[in-house]
């Protein structure tokens, strides 16, 4: 077990939002990163086919984890290597440096390996007086300034080149200039020594193959080949879950390993080694060829329990291509150190929390969004966020909730009456808990927003008591009946957005009933890992809209239709009648946009227009991804009367929400919401339009600070104003 | 020399390798900085490499590769009349630090990528392809499969043990700013003899 020291990780990522080299080099980054994706994929037919590939082959060697390692083990043997098998890092240590001891080893080479970075061997290997190198250029210049990496491919992606000539200059003992190619070039030569005289080299894999008990090393710079090479021994680390069945598999890697990590098609250097090779050394003065002696050591460290574990064996499934990093917006805002001390990003909290522990993991794990742009572009497509909550929700069952978080769900959030009360009482002013912990674990709204945002207000009338008169405005002779859900923000911060939504409903003919029974959706418990008062709410509202009896529910926030659509069944699994229940709302819940474009076209009411106001749209990270709705709402405004619709850059970055994140980081929440405003900004519109009241209130209130000309409006606002203008 | 296969060509000749994979092969290999010759003749490689001598000055010369290719054989023996090439093995490993240029050779190319794949059970045939900062590597022009999946189809038959792999061009890190940087720890440099009657 690592030992782990108490982390204030709010202080952490509050220097790196304010570290000027991180941020330039990650916004650099973050916009090249997804071009020379795209160039490299380019003459591949179907991404998705090469990761579905990709994903069945893990998906079959995790399910066949130890007749693997029983195959590569025997397969290395019969080629005279000797493997070994460790149980953590404390065996691994103890049965390499038995084998430093054996051979008298003094100098070890090393290429990089997270799987030992992971167990802290190099500082272990040190302390017991060997004198250990790593070779990768990045690698060995954070060891030399003793430092962790931020990214699993590119672990230096945080200094700049005054940083890294400082380094060498300390290391070297020499004046080292700022001038990257002499830089590389003094690495070449400091390097070249220690590969020369070095006994022993140390390499992990980036596959092992069972059926032939070979691995493969992926690098650029062509470390690990002279690792491989020159020292007469070479010991492989590798963990489980880079066994793979055949040859032929390595392939499936490959392809996509290079695009994703590097925007390359392929690495210069793949090697691979199968059984100890030759050596040539001069032995009392006689050039002698001989076979290396070659060791594996398979490292478990959490792995193989990982792989019984139903949920969490889809981590097998990830190459460490760091991409997720690399689209992530959190990662890209402040990189890779506040994460945990090796694996970063979103995959990273997930490592941790399996190889590292759960304690580790629970001091970063509301680092993801749940923006679900990882999952868009992963090669094993793990489903990244789904397997945060998985772990969040397992570590409140192990430790509980916080007291606070224990009331507000438990005791507030459970009982309707109370809850809204609260709420009203917040409209009047009368705050009721003032506790910046109290307040971020209820709905968004009730937020203490910082400097950069204006705080969102709560409604004096909020939608459920304006509801009656509204409704009776409905149609004669109605076409269907639909059930209107809400959620809290329309219902408490926004109920004229509300009102435009039943407007619009009753325009394309429907009768609108909107039970009272309804409460908040559920989504920031699930979010905090509180199943059990989850699915109380989700029992009252599917309870509450039973009784409406409707056509169809309509939802014009994407967090609760996510919610009522998908996670209701999750949570009401394990119960036949609930679950039943639970799919029966699910089949009639339809996402207001997307249905309105629906009823819009069977009108012919689609015609492209182009007003005298540019409109913007920004997608909500559950709309569209999440939902899968993006192309609905762009056709809406394009048909939209007085309006010009432009696409803004990065439409679907996450605008910095995202639930109790936006509060409990708020500084954090802030940068992310400043550069979608820069996009908004750029685009010249006079109005932003959104699909999600969450986001309204967090772009909405950045605009009143920072751009107060500019306008956000929910698309049902727009659609209403358009039936005003025809009338 | 020690190779993983002796019988590459039987195996590429099963339907992977064709003519038309050439120019993708070409295409890749130049965006991934491979200096791409491509010759007539084995011979057609030496006033080139004798250039290349010149220009950058280079001493000391390792070759391997020449004992299953009497082309290669001769190549290496013109360039033996003026310059100092180590072909044995051991003398190749005692003067490794010290070499300028290393000559090897490759199996087959890669449409997908512009790899090579090298067969490196051989000892020297490793150091010469990493250590000098430059690695001149012959390789048949015809030998060119499409993807990557067929490269490992062709290793399925051929890879059981030792050493090999793929190489796209030179070494290279952007471990520093993310800045190209060409030659960190293999060769800076990258030269591929493409030799269209090889057979
Ligand atoms: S879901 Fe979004 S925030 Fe979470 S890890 Fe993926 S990209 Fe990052
Ligand atoms: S989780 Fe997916 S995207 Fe992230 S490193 Fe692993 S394979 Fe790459």
């Amino acid at each position: 077990m690592i030992e782990m020291q108490s982390r204030n990780i709010k202080n952490e990522i509050n220097e790196k939002i304010h570290d000027e080299i991180l941020r330039s080099n990650l916004a650099n980054f973050a916009q090249q990163y997804p071009l020379a994706r795209a160039k490299a994929y380019a003459n591949v037919d179907s991404i998705d086919e090469l990761r579905d590939e990709l994903k069945n082959m893990k998906q079959y060697a995790v399910n066949h984890i130890e007749q693997l390692a029983d195959e590569f083990e025997s397969s290395l043997e019969k080629r005279g290597a000797k493997v070994l098998r460790a149980k953590d890092g404390n065996e691994l240590k103890e049965q390499l440096l038995k084998i430093c001891r054996e051979n008298n080893v003094h100098n070890i080479v090393k290429s990089k390996s997270m799987a030992t970075e992971e167990i802290k061997l190099n500082d272990y290997l040190q302390e017991k007086g060997l004198h250990i190198k790593e070779t990768d250029l990045g690698e060995w210049m954070l060891s030399v300034a003793g430092q962790h990496p931020s990214h699993m491919v590119m672990p230096a992606i945080h200094l700049n080149r005054n940083q890294c000539a400082h380094f060498f200059s300390d290391e070297l003992k020499e004046d080292i200039p700022e001038d990257i190619p002499y830089m590389v070039q003094t690495a070449r030569r400091v390097l070249r020594k220690e590969f020369l005289q070095a006994d022993m080299g140390i390499s992990g894999a980036n596959f092992g193959i069972a059926e032939n008990g070979a691995i493969g090393l992926v690098t650029n710079e062509g470390n690990a080949r002279i690792v491989t090479t020159i020292p007469p021994i070479h010991v492989i680390i590798i963990g489980y879950e880079k066994l793979i069945p055949k040859i032929s598999d390595a392939s499936k890697i490959m392809r996509l390993l290079p695009r994703n990590g590097t925007g390359q098609r392929m690495v210069s250097y793949l090697t691979m080694i199968d059984g100890p090779t030759p050596v040539i050394r001069e032995k009392d003065g006689k050039m002698v060829e001989e076979n290396k002696k070659l060791y594996a050591i398979l490292l478990d460290n959490g792995r193989l329990q990982a792989a019984h574990d139903p949920v969490m064996k889809e981590v097998y499934q990830c190459v460490r291509c760091a991409s997720c990093l690399n689209v992530c917006p959190i990662w890209s805002t402040v990189g890779g150190n506040v994460y945990g001390h090796i694996y970063s990003g979103g995959i990273g909290a997930i490592l941790t929390g399996l190889l590292n522990g759960m304690d580790e993991f629970a001091q970063f794990s509301d680092l993801c969004i749940g923006c679900r742009k990882c999952t868009t572009v992963c090669p094993g497509e793990i489903n990244i966020p789904d397997l945060i909550q998985e772990l969040r929700n397992r570590r409140v069952t192990q430790k509980g909730l916080s007291t606070p978080e224990k009331i507000i769900f438990q005791r507030i959030m459970t009982n309707r009456k109370i809850f809204h009360s609260l709420l009203r009482a917040a409209a009047l002013g009368q705050k009721p808990v003032k506790s910046g912990k109290f307040i971020r674990n209820l709905p968004l709204f009730f937020a203490k927003m910082t400097d950069g945002r204006s705080l969102p207000t709560i409604a004096s009338t909020p939608f459920r008591d304006r509801a009656e008169t509204l409704l009776q405005q409905g149609p004669k002779q109605a076409k269907m009946r639909i059930a209107f859900f809400s959620g809290c923000n329309l219902d408490f911060v926004f109920p004229e957005t509300g009102e435009s939504v039943v407007k619009v409903l009753h325009d394309v003919g429907a009768e609108v009933v909107y039970p009272q029974q309804q409460t908040c959706c559920g989504k920031p418990i699930i979010g905090a890992g509180d199943l059990a008062t989850a699915r109380k709410l989700a029992k009252q509202n599917i309870e509450a809209l039973e009784t409406a009896e409707a056509d169809y529910i309509i939802v014009a926030c994407p967090t609760c239709g996510e919610t009522l659509e998908k996670s209701y069944q999750e949570l009401l699994a394990d119960d036949v009648v609930w679950f039943k229940r639970a799919q029966n709302i699910a089949a009639k819940i339809r996402e207001f946009s997307s249905f309105i474009d629906e009823m819009y076209k069977k009108e012919n009411r689609m015609a492209v227009v182009h007003g005298s106001q540019k409109i913007t749209y920004h997608d909500s990270c559950h709309m569209k991804r999440g939902l899968g709705i993006y192309k609905q709402p762009r056709e809406l405004l394009n048909a939209a009367g007085n309006y010009d619709f432009v696409e803004m850059t990065n439409a679907d970055e996450c605008c910095g929400m995202a639930g109790s994140f936006g509060m409990k980081y708020a500084d954090l929440s802030v940068q992310l919401m400043d550069k979608k405003l820069d996009g908004i900004e750029a685009t010249g519109a006079q109005t932003v339009a959104v699909a999600c009241p969450s986001c309204m209130i967090q772009i909405g209130g950045g605009l009143d600070k920072k751009a107060p000309q500019i306008k956000v409006k929910h698309i049902a606002d727009i659609l209403a104003e358009n039936i005003v203008n025809n009338d | 020399m020690k190779k993983i296969s002796h019988a590459w060509q039987k195996y590429l000749q099963q339907g992977f390798i064709n003519k038309k994979y050439w120019q993708d092969f070409r295409e890749n290999a130049q965006a991934a900085s491979v200096e791409l010759q491509e010759i007539k003749e084995y011979k057609d490689a030496i006033p080139i490499i004798e250039k290349i001598i010149a220009e950058t000055g280079a001493q000391q010369l390792g070759a391997v590769g020449e004992d299953d290719n009497k082309n290669l054989l001769m190549v290496y023996t013109a360039l033996q009349k003026q310059h100092k090439l180590y072909t044995d093995k051991f003398a190749i490993v005692k003067n490794a630090p010290q070499l300028d240029i290393g000559f090897s050779t490759a199996e087959f190319g890669v449409g997908e990528t512009g790899s090579v794949c090298v067969d490196n059970y051989a000892y020297e045939a490793r150091l010469i392809s990493m250590l000098p900062p430059i690695n001149i590597v012959f390789m048949d022009k015809n030998n060119i499969v499409n993807t990557m999946t067929d490269a490992f189809a062709v290793l399925e038959d051929v890879f059981t043990e030792g050493y090999t792999g793929f190489v796209t061009g030179p070494s290279r890190t952007s471990d520093i700013e993310r800045v190209l940087t060409l030659g960190v720890h293999g060769p800076s440099r990258f030269i591929l003899f493409a030799v269209e009657n090889a057979g």
